[in-house]
């Protein structure tokens, strides 16, 4: 595979995950800090299942856990009255152990020499395997954007969108608040666990550190693909997340290949490319102001 | 009620510092000599060398007078330090880390517990001793060096026309930075260029191995840990692109690499419970200096080779240790 | 209709900022009464309204909804019942969603039921109240209530609360942020509701002029109690300085709140 097409497939199959972010952060307006955790989770079960030779149902598994860590996360919120970041905070730190547990007291387990859904991929499309794997990963991530978009314009959809704009008029209209946070937390969670056993079949090991700083990168993906689509709708935000988690993966590919800077610098590298590309709206609204400021001042000289 | 949950939290944190202390006042009635063995990960090399030392230290003799606690810290390094602190408040009598991670933990946390090392390839840049012939302290090991020119060397035989190197690893692992450091100054001597891509986890090698593709002929990674738990795809990027990976770890050749100058871990885990058993039966610190391993040997993945359309002479052959077929 | 049976709470009990809100309130609604509630800042009026919709619980007494006693049911339980306004327009929507959007939502459970909220025939359904509203609003169903003014974003809070057909509307000073012509209109509007559906109803309001002359009842509230509870004639015979003077006797003390008295 190449640079880019390697960064494409890696986009698509994170933007599940910048799904998920976008559920809770965006739409739910809850900081949740659970995806740190759930993300592993999902690999872990993933890997598990796969070995044991159920690569389709190991998806199936690691949504069902991701929405359990979902439910767990506001479940202490809801009912222990635990601010939501550290309700996440904390189901994100008890995950750890239970991934561990999952993968058998390992830090790194493989998957090589299994079933997975790429390899069926690979073994269709005769030629050109990667091919096949981008159509997979386009058609599963296109996919759940289409059931997350049509979900969002269901009652309990609508109802989930107004806990998060005002949760009181929420509970005037005879809903019971408590309840959409668990379901959007426990959708979102499901999302990046989907993601991160999606990630554990294309490379082929689970390792438990891996959801380190996932919450951040989806993040950067959510605000990069609003920043480029503005907040409009729901649908549009959902693209627009995806779309993030692409470009922020083929910005690090170009940071990498950049070779006049030290190979330590690709972070740095990678946030400054962010900046720029995220600071296009400001200028063009500061250079309109500059525009404006000398058409008034002329104007007054004139006079 | 609110008050009453801050009492017995306070209560439950009051129960848990003083259980943590009473450690300390437990007495032995037999005087039974207590090894901590710590790893910073999961990785087959390094469980290599820990169940060998345990089972040396077996089949020597010294199951009735050696107790044995194993440690991991499963990929979080952050956690090595309170491992170690948390052997030394049980009163382990020695301690025995696995790698330079855990190694560099134990150093910072006793100057007096004896620490035996196994697997640390730079002992002296990693700060752990100022050279080997001269043992600081309560330190002493067994050391791994990687033979970096002769992986080179290696390299040459097998796929001569590689002419520019890139090289794969984590910048923040100080034994694949001084691997690194070495392997720069021998091809700066023989005139190979090379190009790096650093990663910090395993989920960067894929895009860092992917952005050398096209300029280079060939990658070379160190014994890495972080790019070792990434094999999967790491040797499928460079098998896409037709390029040969050489690794400084014979379990990253199993896991699909090229080829390697490595060592058996079963004699390095060997030479370790030697050091360990005199140290137990009476030996000082001072009179073991840090040991190196003496053999080596040239390892290659017959499977990888093949796929790379890479035809090795039977004479070649003959020199080699065969892994994967 | 209403029932409150010897209701009491007092907030922040056994503290230096302690205050009884209600204390022992009877009071009884017949159905399709329309009560108008007045009394000095501190009085209790949004308390009461609180009690009754559930935001807190009470600490003795008893809650009565058409014989269903609600005392200890969850505010959101109770809202399926009681429709409740409040005096800040930004509080009644979700601002980011439309108008559409907010009206099926509070359609809910008497909604056709569609897999989609909003449907075409909830559409027409919700075009033809917003027509009535007279102020524009049906051609604009698809625009985000954040863009709306304050008495638009009053008038779509109303008709949500009326949608789903409830029992018993609160309204809490509902038209005070709002400047005196759109207050005004804002105001026809939720009579003519009120007398089409006769819903049973409960206002606030600091206009005493208005509050003796809307609804056929009104009651006065100071320090948690109801000291005036005046219906038929004796209302309708009140005037302004009759009520300052009964007030005066009743509490020994001169009602001085300038935002009752300037009305």
């Amino acid at each position: 595979m190449t640079l880019l097409i390697g960064s494409i497939q890696l986009g698509l199959l994170y933007a599940i995950m910048a799904l998920g972010i976008y559920i809770t952060f965006r739409i739910l307006n809850l900081p949740d800090l659970t995806v740190d955790g759930s993300f592993s989770l999902g690999m872990a079960c993933a890997a598990v299942a796969t070995i044991s030779g159920h690569p389709l149902l190991a998806l199936f598994i690691a949504i069902l856990a991701g929405a359990l860590a979902g439910l767990a996360t506001g479940l202490l919120h809801t009912r222990l009255n635990i601010h939501p970041i550290l309700a996440g905070i904390l189901v994100m730190t008890g995950l750890y152990t239970v991934n561990l547990g999952l993968m058998g007291g390992k830090a790194n387990l493989s998957v090589v020499g299994n079933d997975t859904a790429f390899s069926s991929i690979e073994s269709m499309f005769l030629t050109r395997g990667e091919m096949g794997i981008t159509l997979l990963a386009l058609v599963i991530c296109l996919t759940i954007i289409v059931i997350l978009a049509m979900f969002f314009k269901t009652r309990l959809g609508l109802a989930i969108r107004a806990t998060g704009d005002n949760e009181d008029m929420v509970r005037s209209s005879s809903i019971n608040a408590n309840l959409t946070k668990c379901i959007a937390l426990a959708m979102g969670n499901a999302c990046v666990a989907l993601s991160g056993a999606l990630i554990c079949q294309y490379q082929n090991f689970s390792d438990v550190g891996s959801g380190v700083g996932m919450v951040i990168i989806g993040l950067a993906s959510v605000i990069i693909g609003e920043t480029i689509f503005g907040r409009r709708s729901v649908t549009i935000g959902l693209l627009a997340a995806a779309f993030g988690s692409i470009l922020y993966r083929i910005i690090l590919a170009f940071a990498l290949k950049i070779d006049m800077f030290p190979p330590y610098a690709l972070k740095l590298i990678s946030a400054l490319i962010v900046i720029i590309a995220l600071s296009g709206p400001s200028i063009k609204a500061a250079l309109q102001q500059n525009k404006f400021r000398r058409e008034v001042n002329s104007h007054l000289s004139d006079k | 009620m609110k008050k009453l949950l801050a009492l017995l939290l306070v209560l439950i944190l009051g129960m848990a510092a003083l259980s943590g202390c009473s450690n300390k006042t437990a007495t032995q009635t037999k005087k039974v000599y207590k090894i901590g063995i710590v790893q910073p990960m999961d990785h087959p090399s390094l469980n290599q060398i820990r169940e060998t030392i345990i089972a040396e230290i077996k089949a020597q003799g010294m199951g009735d007078k050696v107790e044995i606690v194993t440690k991991n810290a499963n990929g979080d390094m952050n956690l090595l330090p309170s491992i170690m602190q948390e052997l030394i408040n049980s009163n382990v009598d020695m301690i025995v880390p696995i790698a330079t991670p855990a190694a560099q933990a134990a150093k910072g946390t006793t100057k007096t517990v004896p620490i035996v090392f196994s697997a640390v390839s730079n002992p002296v840049e990693a700060g752990l001793v100022t050279s080997f012939d001269a043992t600081t302290g309560n330190i002493t090991g067994v050391s791994n060096s990687i033979p970096i020119e002769d992986i080179f060397k290696l390299a040459a035989t097998v796929t001569p026309n590689a002419k520019t190197f890139g090289f794969v690893y984590n910048s923040s692992e100080i034994n694949s930075t001084s691997g690194i450091k070495k392997a720069k100054e021998y091809c700066d001597k023989n005139g190979i260029k090379y190009k790096e891509a650093t990663i910090t986890g395993t989920a960067d090698v894929q895009q860092a191995a992917s952005s050398l593709v096209g300029s280079i002929d060939a990658f070379f990674t160190p014994n890495d840990n972080t790019v070792a738990s990434a094999m999967a795809v790491y040797v499928k990027v460079a098998t896409d692109a037709k390029l040969p990976i050489y690794a400084g770890a014979d379990s990253m050749v199993k896991d699909g690499a090229l080829a390697t100058v490595g060592i058996d871990y079963t004699k390095l885990g060997k030479q370790t419970a030697a050091m360990i058993i005199r140290i137990v039966n009476g030996g000082t610190i001072k009179d073991n200096h840090v040991e190196q391993v003496a053999e080596y040997a040239n390892m290659i993945n017959m499977g990888t080779a093949n796929k790379l359309g890479i035809t090795i002479s039977d004479e070649l052959k003959q020199k080699f240790v065969i892994l994967g077929q | 209709m209403l029932d409150l049976i010897k209701v009491s709470k007092t907030f922040f009990p056994g503290t230096a900022n302690e205050k009884k809100a209600l204390n022992s309130i009877n009071l009884h609604l017949d159905p399709g009464d329309f009560v108008t509630i007045i009394g000095s800042n501190g009085a209790g009026k949004s308390s009461l309204f609180n009690a009754i919709a559930g935001v807190f619980f009470i600490d003795s007494g008893a809650i009565m909804l058409e014989h269903r006693n609600i005392t200890t049911l969850p505010d959101y339980k109770r809202a399926y019942d009681i429709g409740r306004l409040m005096q800040d327009p930004m509080k009644g929507t979700a601002p980011s969603m439309t108008i559409e959007e907010n009206l099926a939502l509070a359609f809910g459970r008497k909604a056709h039921k569609s897999f989609f909220a909003l449907n075409k025939r909830d559409a027409a359904h919700f075009r033809e109240l917003l027509a009535r509203l007279d102020l524009g609003l049906e051609d604009r169903m698809k625009t985000r209530v954040g863009n709306l003014s304050g008495g638009q974003r009053q008038a779509v809070t109303l008709l949500m609360c009326t949608i789903s057909r409830p029992k018993l509307l609160l309204l809490d000073e509902h038209t005070a942020a709002l400047d005196p012509a759109t207050a005004e209109k804002i105001l026809k509007i939720t009579m003519d509701i009120v007398k089409e559906s006769q819903i049973t109803t409960m206002m606030i309001t600091h206009d005493i002029k208005a509050a003796l002359a809307l609804g056929n009842r009104t009651i006065m509230m100071d320090e948690g109690e109801i000291i005036l509870d005046i219906k038929g004639e004796q209302r309708s015979n009140m005037t302004i300085d009759e009520l300052l003077a009964y007030y005066y006797k009743e509490r020994k003390k001169q009602l001085t709140d300038d935002r009752m008295l300037l009305a």
